[in-house]
């Protein structure tokens, strides 16, 4: 891999980790735009459900709160950019 | 705009997963003819940019908020729908899965408003307007109109449901996503400019450019 293309990896690593570490302490808590657009037509609450139960609802390590939450991000991120790399080496260009 | 388990019933799930299924044949036969060595770690940086952007919910009036979808920006950068549908089956399975948000029943769905019809709005308003109004315009218009086109399709799907009416679901999540495609339209310029400043050659733009014997 081509030195620039490391770089790239690096500063995406660390705007990720910099999100990360905002994100529980700045995101807004209010709902998304469509779990209002159900609230607002009277859907009620259990309506939406889990169907496979993931090991880090909402994004939070419950034990750890705010750390918990970072570190879950950052391990999403991550987890992400090896899947990502994954994908991508496997339908890449056949020459 | 994540759909959870439970807003859309099963056999509706299954339509919307033929859908993904075409979907990824599509995307992956674009990327065998296209997608070189050089551009798996953008690929990649843009799953992982994505994933984080998503936790980031900024307040929008109405005590709503939204984040960065990226759908228009993946469709962009690459000069290719298909791109915007293999990061977004990549990022909606891990977060479905690990992280609950999105249901996996719903993964089809959500490819299909925030992947495809992003991609494919976000990607030809761009093509569209980038002569006229260049291509940082183009680019913020194309990601504010792929995130309300993409609302109004989620509006639909879920009169489809019968989760909630078509009439409160176009007004509700039109409105809310006309506010959340400036956050859109904001993040996705400064992503493209960065790029153009720093790796250039990153862009589908540039590389046609290069490939024609231009540099």
């Amino acid at each position: 891999m081509e030195q620039r293309d490391k770089t790239l990896i690096i500063v995406a690593v660390v705007i990720c980790v910099i999100i990360s570490c905002l994100s529980p302490f700045i995101a807004s808590g209010d709902p998304d735009g469509l779990e209002k657009s159900a609230e607002d037509s009277g859907v009620p609450e259990d309506v939406a459900t889990e169907v496979f139960a993931s090991p880090f609802p909402d994004y939070s390590y419950e034990p750890l709160e705010s750390i918990g939450e970072v570190g879950v991000l950052i391990l999403g991120a991550l987890l992400t950019l090896v899947c990502g790399f994954a994908v991508g080496e496997i339908v890449k260009r056949r020459s | 705009m994540h759909i959870p388990d439970g807003f859309i019933p099963f056999w509706q799930c299954a339509i919307y997963y033929v859908i993904l299924i075409v979907a990824l044949y599509f995307a992956s036969k674009w990327a065998r003819n296209n997608l070189d060595e050089k551009r798996i770690p953008l690929l990649a940086v843009l799953a992982a940019g994505i994933f984080a952007i998503m936790s980031m919910n900024m307040p929008i009036p109405f005590g709503t908020s939204g984040h960065m979808v990226g759908g228009a920006l993946v469709a962009i950068i690459f000069c290719a729908p298909e791109a915007a549908v293999l990061v977004f089956t990549v990022v909606l399975i891990i977060q479905a899965l690990v992280f609950g948000d999105g249901g996996i029943t719903a993964l089809g769905a959500n490819v299909l408003n925030m992947a495809i019809i992003g991609g494919f709005v976000g990607l030809y308003t761009f093509k569209a307007l980038k002569g006229t109004i260049g291509i940082y315009g183009a680019s913020g218009v194309a990601a504010w109109l792929a995130t309300v086109i993409a609302a109004l399709a989620c509006a639909i799907e879920m009169a489809i449901a019968g989760t909630f009416p078509l009439s409160i679901g176009i007004a509700s999540m039109v409105t809310y996503h006309i506010f959340i495609g400036i956050i859109e339209a904001v993040l996705t310029v400064i992503v493209i400019m960065a790029l153009e400043k720093f790796r250039p050659d990153l862009l589908a733009w540039n590389k046609n450019k290069i490939a024609e014997g231009g540099q």
